[in-house]
């Protein structure tokens, strides 16, 4: 069977009931998720992930992956509807969306954040579709030297590019790679820092800490603002008309083809870069929408453009993350970090020879993927009068649920106490994190992939001992070479950055006086 | 010198590292490949160290300006509100292999929504009761039952 054979064959076999039904009830999962105020794409990747233990590993990745697409144009509903992003990554969404609404036009502001969600996705999917394999062979090059140079380049990466400080950023990877330490050593399987409790024997399990760690730092912040002036004020009874024509909707897309295929381009590009995701994507496409345009002076005052380069490239940025743990085994974001725990409880490893060994689940990924973006449009279409009661339903309805899913999460994995107890040690250490100002997404990467960067260097060392193969071999040397420059880069930007700042503070002083 | 909270941060990290590293003394050495389970664990930690060192002395630096500095007003924040949440879903965690999950969850769930915002009408706790009663069922229902996702059962309780 030809390539598109296998991909026809698969959406025919994820339009059956058995697979359809996960796809949908996920993809509306993820459409409330993502405009709910707070209620980011992780926290609800992570409520329905218990819901998935009981499923075949595609049906699971399937709801997951309508998770994923509901929740990228989730986020544009509440964004263009009040003002408020669902999700970070529909933060430049409101640039446009929400002065267009304000000009009562709600309906075309969503609308255009849609369907601009459902092209940039399908062009995304061809890249998806067509890319996957060829990065594929090219990781099956790498040797163990390889893959932890790659491993470094991905932490330091995502470390240096999150939050304000690279120090920061470095420090929380390296805790999520000392996350991984404890319990037995991949060798010989001696205990490591579990200080005799038998519960760490088998070391921490992934998926409560990564539940831990983003359960209450997502939440806590908006207990914080219950009962202040801190938290907005919505209407829910306000009355809002989503009417409009969609060809004139589509007209507003595609009448500039160029600016939507170099918005998704970006969306792509920054969704194979490890751990940036959507809240990066929207923000860098919206700038060069702007830069490029022949109306800059337009862009904040409700125009498409400003809508589209935001969606296209959020949507677009999710087939690449999924590229990037289908090719090399490395997730995109903190979603697909999730998705890639959900796979190895089920014994499947994500990586260059995932395609090859599952290529039922590979394709099936890529058909949900398809399936999910008109059923992303058809779902939002279906709601648009709950909508607005939907993104107000009170924060405290929601907390307690959102908390129970989390446990039954932690305790499903291993059918013990055990994995609630990580989960509530990760909850303090999580929200810690928050208050510390630490960014959350390295030490995620750090315990996705500390287990591989240890057994990738044990192999390396067992394979030839001398430790100057990580900078001869061009592949890993470059990579290493990657690592240091993106560090620098990192704290070249920032100190500019604080630079830009402290000159911006003196000239309002001279202001002043 | 004054510390700010990336000072501390910075401590606490170091202290950890150090505790870490002295743990890893102990570990046995390697038998089949040059390098033993003391060695990924030892270059790690040391990173750690080395990090939360950079972080005390970026933070000391940075202390004279801080001082100087005029400091933004913060954001309002109910703290009592996140002690509260902290302690109700440790009581939950703690009570879950007691009385088990329908009843914790119950009790959870009314609690917590009672302690978020206090229901100032008969309908409203209703729905407060309702929806306690719900989460806990309905995630029973379809776990137990459709999932095939056993539930913890109370030892007090055998629910």
């Amino acid at each position: 069977m030809s390539h598109y054979e296998l991909l026809l064959a698969h959406i025919g076999t994820v339009l059956h009931l058995q697979y359809l039904v996960p796809l949908i009830a996920g993809t509306v999962a993820g459409v409330i998720g993502g405009a709910l105020p707070g209620v980011t794409i992780t926290m609800t990747v992570i409520m329905v992930l218990p819901f998935t233990f009981g499923l075949d590993p595609l049906q699971g990745l399937a709801a997951m992956i309508g998770v994923y697409v509901g929740g990228s144009a989730g986020g544009s509903i509440t964004a263009s509807l009040i003002g408020i992003p669902g999700t970070p990554s529909a933060v430049a969404t409101i640039f446009d969306g929400f002065p267009m609404t304000k000009k009562g036009e709600a309906g075309r502001s969503i609308w255009v954040g849609v369907w601009s969600a459902l092209i940039g996705g399908a062009l995304g999917g061809i890249f998806l579709i067509e890319l996957t394999g060829p990065f594929a062979s090219l990781a099956l090059e790498f040797g163990p030297w390889e893959f932890f140079s790659l491993f470094i380049f991905a932490l330091t990466m995502v470390a240096g590019l999150v939050g304000k400080s690279v120090t920061k950023g470095l420090l929380s990877g390296i805790i999520g790679l000392v996350v991984t330490v404890v319990g037995p050593d991949p060798i010989m399987g001696v205990q490591r820092f579990t200080l005799g409790i038998h519960e760490l024997e088998g070391g921490f399990p992934f998926l409560p800490v990564l539940i831990g760690i983003f359960a209450f730092a997502q939440l806590m912040p908006d207990v914080e603002t219950i009962g202040t002036s801190a938290q907005p004020a919505v209407d829910p009874n306000k009355k809002v008309s989503l009417k409009v024509s969609h060809l004139s909707v589509l007209w507003d897309i595609v009448c500039r083809p160029f600016m939507l295929l170099w918005v998704t381009f970006i969306g792509i590009v920054i969704g194979v870069l490890p751990a940036i995701g959507g809240s990066a994507a929207n923000i860098m496409a919206y700038d060069q929408a702007k830069k490029f345009s022949r109306r800059p002076e337009k862009f904040g005052t409700g125009i498409p453009e400003g809508i589209v380069a935001s969606e296209a490239s959020n949507s677009a940025n999710v087939a690449g993350s999924l590229m990037m743990i289908m090719a090399f085994g490395i997730p995109g974001d903190a979603v697909t970090a999730v998705m890639m725990g959900a796979l190895t409880m089920h014994g499947i490893q994500p990586g260059p020879l995932f395609i090859s060994q599952h290529p039922k689940i590979a394709y099936g990924i890529y058909a949900a993927y398809l399936v999910a973006l008109p059923l992303m449009v058809a779902v939002i279409w279906a709601g648009s009068r709950a909508w607005i009661r939907i993104i107000t339903m009170p924060k405290s309805m929601l907390i307690p649920i959102v908390l129970v899913l989390c446990v039954i999460g932690a305790y499903a994995l291993s059918n013990s106490m055990n994995g609630v107890y990580v989960l509530a040690l990760f909850c303090v250490i999580g929200y810690a994190m928050v208050k510390a100002r630490i960014p959350l997404a390295p030490l995620i990467i750090g315990v996705v992939l500390g287990d591989q960067i240890e057994a990738n260097l044990i192999q390396a060392v067992a394979t030839d001992a001398n430790p100057w193969l990580f900078l001869t071999r061009p592949i890993s040397g470059g990579l290493l070479l990657a690592s240091v420059a993106s560090i620098a880069f990192a704290v070249w930007q920032h100190r500019r950055e604080n630079r830009r700042l402290a000159k911006a503070a003196e000239e309002e002083v001279d202001t002043d006086f | 010198m004054t510390l700010s909270r990336d000072g501390v941060v910075g401590f606490i990290c170091l202290a950890l590292s150090l505790a870490m590293l002295i743990l890893t003394w102990g570990l046995p050495p390697a038998v089949l490949v040059p390098i033993g389970p003391a060695f990924y664990p030892r270059v790690v930690v040391s990173v750690m160290a080395l990090l939360s060192v950079l972080l005390i002395v970026f933070d000391i630096s940075a202390g004279r300006a801080r001082a100087d500095a005029p400091t933004a007003p913060s954001p309002p924040a109910n703290y009592r509100l996140v002690l509260a949440t902290f302690v109700e879903f440790g009581l939950y965690v703690a009570l879950l292999p007691l009385i088990g999950f329908r009843l914790s969850t119950f009790l959870f769930v009314v609690a917590l929504q009672i302690t978020l915002e206090w229901p100032g009408s008969k309908t409203r706790w209703l729905l407060v009761l309702l929806i306690g009663v719900a989460t806990s069922l309905i995630c029973h229902f379809v776990f137990e039952d459709y999932l095939s996702v056993l539930l913890p059962r109370g030892t007090w309780s055998g629910l």
